[in-house]
């Protein structure tokens, strides 16, 4: 697989602050992966997603250094519109991104700017509106929706523009479980149907780690801990020092592990925990 | 009915059939009507017609009460204008003099042409309102063919006093979370302490502009460049298309229009002096 994100030695610092948000990154991401990047608030996840959208520089002013290549091309030299064709950003505050007077519309602002004719542009919509389970609130203006229907909007809205770099930037930060899910559903779903590369900031990990190819821990500003999933979850003791608590099935084990009862890999998942729990018990009962 | 961020709208409406077009074209044709007419009992005759397309609307008439306040401050303004800064004219008519202020008929007159001139102007704003959702508005806007930019700033303008509108309420309610309670004190206090939903208002309005430029940019659109210059398929319009009664509706209206002009300047009607009810008033004050 091809790698579409290149960073390199990228350090960003906001005009009138001391520090830089993020320092010394270095990340390749190949193309159709399926990213976690967590990390404590402030820690410069969304500076990262930013970075990569070409919102930072673009909207903000502050001193760059190193290089941020999406498909081989730093993202200043793309023009105004046509890297966001590439990279789609679903940001935490569902509210704050809405542009239009009703569901229908909000889907169909993105696609427009691009320039799409109206077949082209029925044709994402029905696809995105089946994905999403978005047709009963076509008609209704987003401002007036739940939250978590309204995260499924800006999620909707960004997926219509079919970005082949998808980032989601806390996007269930201000849901409630059940929505939580229902987000992370239609990830699974696209995960499932599409090559899309997907970048999910999240700092809830019960549905992100079973569909989390890598995970990337940032921590101060840098790259703190970058692996695969299962390898990455392994390092339980450094996850704990830098304030990340990883799933309950990870942790009980991780606990199991410093007590000495348990010496193989973390399981990440429930189902893993249960299975892995019945192997243990079976070795026990042969023992005794 | 349903709340937009302009109004209340009914839920079912024969208006809904109409094309939001043909709404816009009566709001800004029929506003200018008054301006053609003096004698207030014509520009009365507009509102009632106004009220009756209300009425078959369906509008829900409870809602207009929130209009009441406007159309009494601005009458008391206008009134207040003319009579009591309205100055001193040896050549008027003396009607009454109180507290040392002169009030003249032809003052008083004025302001009640003024007044009736205004109010239904305000009431065919009122009827546009009460009867188109905001999609309405922008699709009437695009069906003219009105640039893009301009519609989505008015749409933009639209949502920013949604979002305030929200954001006050959120800041009212942490207030009165803290303890804070006007109910019961004085005017001069309640201002004083505005200044405390104002700070963070302010704060969450410049957040919500820069959240706002983001999700802009993000989904590809740009106000200059390339990107700004994409021809847009206008989506939004699909859903709509205009009937025959569109059309006879435009004729219509049209036709009133040229109608009043024609017997406005080519007959003399409308003017003060025919006016039955100025006359009925000035016996009356006389």
């Amino acid at each position: 697989m091809s790698k579409i994100i290149e960073i390199k030695d990228y350090s960003w610092k906001y005009i009138n602050t001391r520090n830089p948000a993020i320092h010394d990154i270095n990340l390749e991401i190949e193309e159709g992966s399926f990213i976690g990047v967590i990390g404590p608030n402030g820690a410069g996840k969304t500076t990262l997603a930013y970075s990569i959208n070409g919102l930072i520089p673009g909207q903000y002013n502050g001193v760059k250094k190193g290089t941020v290549n999406v498909f081989g091309k730093e993202v200043e030299a793309y023009d105004t519109g046509s890297l966001q064709k590439l990279v789609g950003v679903v940001f935490s505050d569902p509210e704050a991104q809405f542009t239009a007077m009703t569901v229908e519309d909000e889907l169909v602002f993105g696609l427009e700017n691009i320039g799409l004719n109206l077949a082209e542009i029925q044709k994402r919509l029905d696809w995105v509106v089946e994905l999403t389970e978005l047709e009963p609130l076509l008609e209704k203006p987003p401002y007036e929706i739940s939250g978590g229907q309204k995260q499924r909007v800006a999620l909707a809205a960004v997926l219509a523009m079919m970005p082949k770099i998808l980032i989601l930037d806390e996007p269930t930060s201000m849901l409630d479980p059940v929505s939580r899910s229902r987000i992370f559903k239609v990830l699974a779903r696209l995960k499932e149907e599409q090559n899309n590369t997907v970048i999910v900031i999240e700092h809830s990990l019960e549905n992100l780690v079973p569909l989390a190819d890598r995970m990337v821990l940032i921590s101060e500003g840098t790259v703190a801990l970058d692996d695969n999933t299962r390898d990455f979850f392994q390092k339980g003791d450094l996850l704990l020092d830098a304030g990340i608590y990883p799933p309950g099935v990870i942790r009980f084990f991780h606990e199991l592990h410093r007590k000495g009862e348990y010496s193989g890999d973390y399981p990440l998942t429930v189902k893993g925990g249960a299975k892995q729990l019945r192997v243990m018990k079976g070795v026990r009962d042969k023992d005794q | 009915m349903n709340k937009t961020l302009l109004g209340y709208v009914p839920n079912e409406s024969p208006i809904y059939a109409v094309h939001p077009f043909v709404k816009l074209y009566f709001m800004l044709i029929v506003s200018l009507f008054p301006m053609f007419v003096s004698a207030p009992e014509w520009n009365i005759a507009l509102m009632l017609v106004i009220i009756l397309f209300m009425w078959i609307s369906k509008v829900n008439m409870e809602t207009l009460k929130i209009y009441i306040p406007v159309a009494v401050s601005m009458g008391t303004i206008i009134f207040i204008s003319y009579t009591v800064l309205g100055g001193t004219h040896p050549e008027f008519e003396l009607l009454a003099r109180f507290a040392g202020i002169n009030f003249y008929w032809e003052r008083i007159r004025d302001a009640l042409v003024v007044y009736f001139r205004i109010l239904p102007m305000i009431f065919t704003m009122v009827f546009f309102l009460n009867t188109s959702r905001e999609r309405d508005v922008i699709v009437a806007m695009r069906s003219i063919k009105m640039p893009f930019v301009v519609t989505y700033v008015f749409a933009m303008a639209l949502r920013a006093a949604g979002m305030v509108l929200e954001d006050f309420q959120i800041v009212r309610q942490a207030e009165k979370a803290r303890g804070y309670d006007p109910a019961g004190k004085s005017l001069p206090y309640k201002i004083r302490q505005y200044v405390m939903y104002m700070v963070p208002l302010f704060a969450l309005s410049l957040r919500r502009s820069e959240d706002f430029t983001n999700a802009l940019v993000a989904r590809g659109y740009a106000f200059t460049g390339d990107a700004a210059r994409v021809k847009r398929a206008d989506y939004i319009l699909t859903h709509y298309s205009y009937k025959y009664f569109d059309y006879i509706f435009i004729a219509l209206i049209s036709l009133s229009f040229i109608a009043l002009l024609v017997l406005r300047y080519g007959f003399g009607y409308f003017v003060m002096a025919d006016s039955w009810l100025l006359r009925l008033l000035h016996g009356w004050l006389s």
